[in-house]
């Protein structure tokens, strides 16, 4: 029988979980001596050196230097000569049964990415391929492109998608600029150029409306329709209050009571909503962003923005969805609405028809892009 | 989002409070963590690893190491903080508290009071605690009842890592004197931490899971033990709430009691000893202010009331388990 020692990421005190080789001492073939330094791994706390606890070989080195592997994992194989390589492999095979199965697997779930753009990133998640279609989502004042979650997954089956974080937004770095709105519309077409085509559709909620219509009216033969949810610019009514209170809002009581205005029923709000909001709001310069958002959106005359024109001018399908419940951006008055866009009212729903009624929406999503 | 041990996200915290503000300054026992490593200077980070990297990047006068003598350097770090530095002082375990009380009980927490508020002290003591360690008795109590108990100092139990580094941020930035204590369990726990900074507001308690048939309290460490009995419970069908307090002075009364009227079974989860503890503390609030509410018993996981045991199977019996925190909430769910 021939010797084969295994040379493991080890335990360092009560509290490790994982280590990351940082350098191997010796190199595959080395001769080693039991107690002799081979191998230097880092943890969260510190970086040790591995003894060897046996004489032989060095016949395999399994994590390379840079890996980050639970303890416990094989590392490394040390051997005497009589040992084979179908020894060795069926020794390092059955150190990976021991660990459940090694590989994780699923490297097809869709993780945001962050995109270079100046002054910051922007913060993109695509999902969806195998189409010349592209489908642009923009969040809302305050929102991410998590506000997508129930529309995405559902639109990139037959499509191409690309959720942004608007700057000042989720992972998206802050601009500052006098005209925000700019500055915002700029990043984001920046932050796109690579991922899409010549053409897109536009799919955007509230705030995020004025972005659309401010890249439609920067780059009108590149939008193929436009998909507009409960969006600023068509009237001058607005809940300003919701602006103020959401940015004054620093715990998790009071700025529930905020977004429990979304929704025409409060119920649908999860406390990882609130929470995944209050860890936005929380992080220095955003607070400073969203006021400065907050006034390209209203001042104390009412809306600020007017779209109106912009898409007026467009001559692919225009679509608006409105939530009849709408308590922060009322609907319009549909006299004063361009005559080319068509108007979709959904009953019993609020500021969030995405996520409050989601299939609807996606389904008047799926009919105004087949239209551009 | 980056992926962050706790024991990272303290370090951030500091090094990037050092960088944004000339007056934090720090000091405590082998911060710069020479120990046991050939005379090399921070080698280790400090006794566990948090303080790495901070001797380099801001030098001797800012990281101080201090000799064996929390009496001392206690006393100068509430010095400190009265002429307008920002002192960070670390104790290397809670227990050592017993040597220097006086500083913190009659000097640093009296300060503003005494001083007619014509005084501040922005004074954080940072310092392990705990059981699980394997480090007898004198090294893994959990001393929050007593700091909780004197007015004039903030109490800051962080259980995760987000929390570790907005809470230290929040700390260092007070005007006041903080306790803020870390589990030695907890150093390797790894969760998402943003790059940025942000603070996490003292006396905010974090709905940690929404749940209706029970509501768990659990404090530092033993959030994690209520969130695994929560998810054992919801394989039996009952759905508990999880509340971490965060900070134990000033306490988030109104969330616990919100909670605890929705809710009506209350489990409260706490490693310290149970006399006179915040577990006992918490359950006095239920009982006076909402105690029409409530339709069963409030049920108390503690720590005996003994010393943390050095032997290792009788330490681990000593920490509350989540089978302990299942046990007491099956106990009264169904009442």
């Amino acid at each position: 029988m021939s010797l084969i020692e295994a040379v493991t990421v080890p335990k360092w005190g009560m509290t490790m979980t994982e280590g990351t080789i940082t350098q191997w001492m010796v190199g595959e073939g080395d001769a080693i001596l039991r107690g002799q330094e081979i191998l230097e791994i880092e943890t969260t706390k510190v970086t040790n050196v591995v003894e060897s606890t046996a004489s032989g070989t060095l016949r395999r080195i399994v994590l390379k230097e840079g890996t980050t592997a639970p303890v416990g994992a094989l590392a490394g194989v040390i051997t005497d000569d009589a040992a084979t390589q179908d020894e060795i492999e069926a020794f390092i095979a059955s150190y990976a049964d021991r660990l459940g199965s090694g590989e994780d697997g699923d490297a097809s779930a869709a993780t945001p990415r962050a995109v270079a753009v100046e002054g910051g990133a922007v913060n993109l998640l695509e999902a969806g391929e195998g189409s010349d279609d592209v489908v642009l989502f923009l969040h809302g004042f305050g929102g991410d492109l998590t506000t997508w979650l129930f529309n995405q997954p559902e639109i990139a089956q037959t499509m191409r998608t690309i959720a942004v974080d608007l700057p000042g937004h989720g992972n998206s770095t802050p601009v500052q600029a006098a005209d925000v709105l700019d500055a915002i519309t700029s990043a984001v077409l920046a932050s796109i150029q690579d991922a899409a085509p010549a053409r897109f559709h536009l799919v955007a909620h509230s705030f995020g409306g004025a972005v659309a219509a401010s890249i439609a009216a920067k780059e009108p033969s590149r939008v193929a329709s436009v998909t507009l949810i409960a969006p600023i610019g068509l009237g001058k009514e607005i809940n300003r209050d919701f602006l103020i209170d959401f940015i004054a809002a620093e715990r998790r009581r009071p700025l529930l009571g905020v977004l429990e205005r979304l929704f025409a029923d409060p119920s649908k709000i999860t406390n990882d909503m609130v929470e995944g909001t209050l860890r936005f709001k929380r992080l220095e310069g955003v607070p400073e962003a969203l006021t400065n958002i907050a006034g390209a959106i209203a001042n104390e005359t009412g809306q600020v923005q007017a779209i109106g024109e912009t898409l007026a001018a467009l001559a692919c399908p225009v679509m608006l969805i409105w939530g009849e419940g709408d308590q922060i951006v009322p609907l319009p008055n549909r006299d004063n609405l361009p005559a080319n866009v068509e108007m979709r009212v959904i009953p019993g729903v609020g500021h969030m028809p995405q996520m409050e009624a989601s299939s609807a929406v996606n389904d008047a999503i799926k009919e105004n892009t087949r239209r551009g | 989002m980056a992926k962050k041990s706790f024991r990272q996200a303290l370090n951030e915290a500091l090094h990037s409070e050092m960088a944004r503000d000339p007056s934090v300054i720090m000091m405590g026992e082998d911060l710069t963590g020479g120990a046991g490593a050939k005379g090399v200077k921070d080698a280790w980070g400090g006794p566990f690893g948090v303080t790495k990297g901070l001797l380099d990047a801001f030098g001797p006068e800012r990281i101080r190491d201090t000799p064996i003598s929390e009496a001392a350097f206690i006393g100068a770090a509430a010095g400190a903080a009265l002429t307008g530095m920002r002192p960070i002082a670390e104790i290397m375990f809670v227990d050592f508290a017993g040597v220097c009380l006086d500083q913190i009980m009659n000097q640093a927490a009296k300060f503003r009071y005494m001083f007619g508020g014509r005084a501040k002290t922005p004074l954080v003591i940072r310092a392990t605690y705990g059981a699980g360690s394997r480090s007898g008795s004198q090294h893994t109590q959990a001393l929050y009842p007593i700091f909780t108990h004197i007015p004039g100092l903030k109490v800051v139990i962080p259980s995760n890592p987000y929390d570790a580094k907005g809470l230290l941020l929040q700390a260092i930035r007070d005007d006041d004197p903080v306790i803020f204590l870390e589990h030695k369990m907890l150093y390797d726990t790894v969760g998402e931490v943003p790059d940025a900074s942000y603070t996490i507001p003292f006396g905010e308690a974090r709905v940690v899971r929404d749940g209706k048939d029970v509501l768990i309290v659990a404090i530092g460490r033993m959030v994690g033990v209520a969130e695994e009995a929560a998810r054992q419970l919801a394989a039996d069908g009952i759905s508990a709430c999880v509340i971490d307090p965060r900070t134990t002075s000033p306490l988030d009364e109104d969330t616990l009691l919100e909670e605890a009227e929705r809710i009506g079974r209350v489990v409260i989860v706490d490693e310290a000893n149970p006399r006179c503890s915040v577990a006992t503390d918490i359950s006095a609030l239920f009982a006076d202010k909402c105690f029409d509410a409530l339709k069963a018993p409030i049920k108390l996981v503690t720590a005996p009331h003994t010393p943390v045991p050095y032997a290792p199977n009788l330490e681990d019996a000593y920490v509350p388990t989540p089978d302990a925190v299942v046990k007491a909430a099956k106990s009264i769910a169904r009442r």
